[in-house]
């Protein structure tokens, strides 16, 4: 395996990723594509792949984590360098990465970090996040949270909180409310899911999803409802209102911003959330050289999610090496599915298009499902098993 | 690097890098004929084909330019798609493919003069849903053109289509 000091010489052009999700991924792979005389180095600390997107499916027990979880090997195979260590600073003058002892050149880098929680907008939060857990990164707290549910007692109370919009994948929580209530449904019947959302509604997918929980009486949802403080000694969460709830089982989604190296590398805006880039070709307004792709920017008009994260890492690639060869960067725009699993076997989805208008992304349009079914449920293990071989293989 | 493949980026996440489907429900687009490209993207756009996932995206592909797209699509060679085939179903499927071959052809590569595509190497679960939905008159649904196709799958079983496409799909 390389070490950074393998990376102390920069023979050529090099394009530096950081982050191996669906963004950075996507990203590396195509750069090496559009131009193989590009080095790609991509840092990326897990040692394997575990897709968000399918992992609500893991804590209904409809699928394993394994079948989820990839190597790196294929991105190998395309010639990129993977390298498994965290990039810790940007130097955007000196263009190049901090990566533990050493530093890595660049000629131009992308930044694709994903999410960061704000665990301080909950009080208690930090402290307990060994017990409360978000299982908002596809791996370990997936497992855990699944095994959390299995062991809870039936008649017990399962307790799902939702943050306030912009966070990563819009309809997630609701998917994952889908399938919590399916779980509990089939294998403990007296037990009762309620879940807590920031939002006044359901604020994707809302009758789709609210069509799909008319089958599960075991789900209470309230919206405006605003989860400020975890007390785990009591099992308790309260609510902006004061309202207290207590849970068996809680699982918190915490509120998000850009992944940490956007925000110590000052790529985010004002809100010290997310960052901004140009439409066309995903470079920072802030910094120049530096790409920034998938949840960590503002969304233009685009929701956080993988299917877009690797949109724009496709385009960000071929941007990347036109503007390396000083070519001009012809218009591209991103698409987006986001299929939702509403039970073991039926799906829903939401596709948008879009064009580019006056160098902006600017939507064509919006469609849904008319309704639910197994035929969804089909092309989104379809849609799965291509976009994951796009990404990594 | 064709003003087609950079407009086609956002197409790989179903359809595979070059149109090359690696699941059974994406079809391939690697090869395709450009008539039947165009037809179907048209068909999509209008709401004719209804399909939830192909209506935004074939708008899409008629804001970039439908011929530079279908142009790139057509110049890619077909690989016959990696889902294995049940060898059992595959030869079922060959002893009732007669029916098949007047309108796609011994060969199955189709013909442009009848407005018939190519079904060779398809993935066997996209044929499969193709034929259920011509039967159940929701592909183009009122479309007269295409009313003879739709005829035959009425009187297919519906266990046969697993049959057909796996042998379909096997063809090279
Ligand atoms: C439960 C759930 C369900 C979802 N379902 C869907 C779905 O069905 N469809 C869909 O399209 N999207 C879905 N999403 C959203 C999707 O997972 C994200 O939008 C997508 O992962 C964003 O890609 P990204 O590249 O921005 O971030 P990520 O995929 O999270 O990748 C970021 C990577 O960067 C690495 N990293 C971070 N900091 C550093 C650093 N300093 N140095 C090196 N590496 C670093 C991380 O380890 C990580 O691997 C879902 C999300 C969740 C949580
Ligand atoms: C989210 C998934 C998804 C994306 C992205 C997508 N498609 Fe499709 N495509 C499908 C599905 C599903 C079908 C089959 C629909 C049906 O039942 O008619 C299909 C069918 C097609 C067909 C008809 C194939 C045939 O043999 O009749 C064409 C042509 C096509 N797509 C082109 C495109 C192009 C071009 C793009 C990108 C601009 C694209 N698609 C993006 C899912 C997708
Ligand atoms: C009478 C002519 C005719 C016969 C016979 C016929 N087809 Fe077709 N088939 C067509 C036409 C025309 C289309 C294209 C429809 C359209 O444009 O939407 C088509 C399309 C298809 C498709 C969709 C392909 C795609 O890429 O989307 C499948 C699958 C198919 N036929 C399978 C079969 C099978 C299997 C048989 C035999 C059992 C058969 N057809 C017999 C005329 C025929």
């Amino acid at each position: 395996a390389p070490t950074v000091s393998d990376f102390a010489q920069k023979p050529g052009r090099r394009v530096v990723v950081i982050g191996g999700g669906w963004g950075g991924a996507t990203a590396a792979k195509y750069v090496r594509l559009a131009d193989p005389s590009i080095e790609v180095v991509l840092l990326e600390p897990n040692k394997e792949f575990v897709s968000c997107p399918f992992s609500n499916l893991v804590l209904s027990g409809v699928r394993s984590i394994a079948s989820i979880s990839f190597g790196y090997g294929g991105l190998r195979a395309y010639g990129v360098r993977v390298l498994h260590q965290m990039a810790t600073a940007i130097e955007p003058d000196a263009k190049r990465v901090k990566v533990g002892d050493g530093y890595i050149q660049y000629d131009r880098l992308i930044v694709s970090p994903g999410v960061e929680f704000q665990w301080e907008q909950v009080e208690g939060l930090a402290a307990a996040q060994d017990r409360v857990l978000h299982a908002w990164k596809a791996g370990p707290q997936t497992v855990a949270l699944a095994k959390q549910l299995q062991s809870m007692a039936d008649g017990g109370v399962f307790v799902l909180t939702i943050p306030p919009a912009a966070y990563r994948c819009p309809p997630g929580p609701y998917e994952r409310a889908c399938q919590v209530a399916w779980y509990l449904q089939t294998h403990k019947p007296k037990s009762k899911l309620i879940v807590l959302d920031a939002n006044p509604n359901v604020i994707s997918k809302t009758g789709l999803f609210r069509a799909a929980w008319t089958k599960y009486p075991n789900l209470e949802y309230r919206g405006s409802n605003k989860v400020v403080k975890v007390d785990p000694s009591v099992r308790e969460v309260a609510t902006e209102l004061g309202d207290k709830v207590k849970y068996d089982v809680v699982n918190l989604i915490p509120p998000q911003r850009a992944g940490t190296i956007a925000v110590t590398a000052d790529l985010v805006g004002a809100d010290k959330r997310w960052c901004e880039v140009d439409h066309q070709t995903y470079e920072s307004v802030k910094q120049k050289n530096i790409h920034v792709i998938g949840d960590s920017t503002t969304g233009l008009p685009v929701p956080k999610s993988g299917n877009i994260a690797n949109a724009m890492g496709k385009i960000c690639a071929v941007a990347v090496t036109r503007m390396l060869n000083d070519k001009p960067v012809p218009p591209m725009a991103p698409g987006n599915t986001c299929y939702s699993w509403v039970s073991d076997r039926e799906a829903i989805a939401v596709v948008n298009s879009y064009k580019i208008d006056g160098g902006k992304v600017v939507q064509i349009e919006q469609k849904l499902t008319p309704g639910q079914s197994e035929a969804w449920a089909q092309n989104a293990v379809g849609w799965a098993n291509s976009i994951w071989q796009d990404i990594l293989g | 690097d064709a003003p087609g493949a950079t407009s086609a980026l956002a197409c790989s996440a179903c359809h595979g890098l070059g149109g090359q489907s690696p699941s059974n429900t994406m079809p391939i687009l690697a090869g395709i004929a450009p008539w039947y490209f165009k037809k179907a993207i048209q068909d999509y756009a209008a709401g004719k084909r209804p399909s939830p996932e192909m209506e935004p995206y074939a708008k899409m592909v008629l804001q970039f330019g439908v011929d530079e797209i279908a142009a790139y699509f057509a110049g890619q060679a077909r690989t016959p798609s990696p889902v294995k085939l049940d060898a059992a179903a595959v030869e079922r499927g060959r002893a009732a493919a007669a029916q098949c071959t007047v309108c796609h052809g011994a060969s199955g590569k189709g013909d442009a003069s009848k407005g018939v595509p190519d079904l060779t190497g398809q993935p066997p679960g996209y044929l499969r849903n193709q034929m259920l939905l011509f039967k159940a008159d929701r592909r183009s649904p009122g479309d007269d053109t295409i009313k003879a196709v739709k005829a035959l799958m009425k009187t297919i079983p519906d266990e046969q289509f697993a049959d057909l496409a796996a042998y379909w799909s096997s063809v090279r």
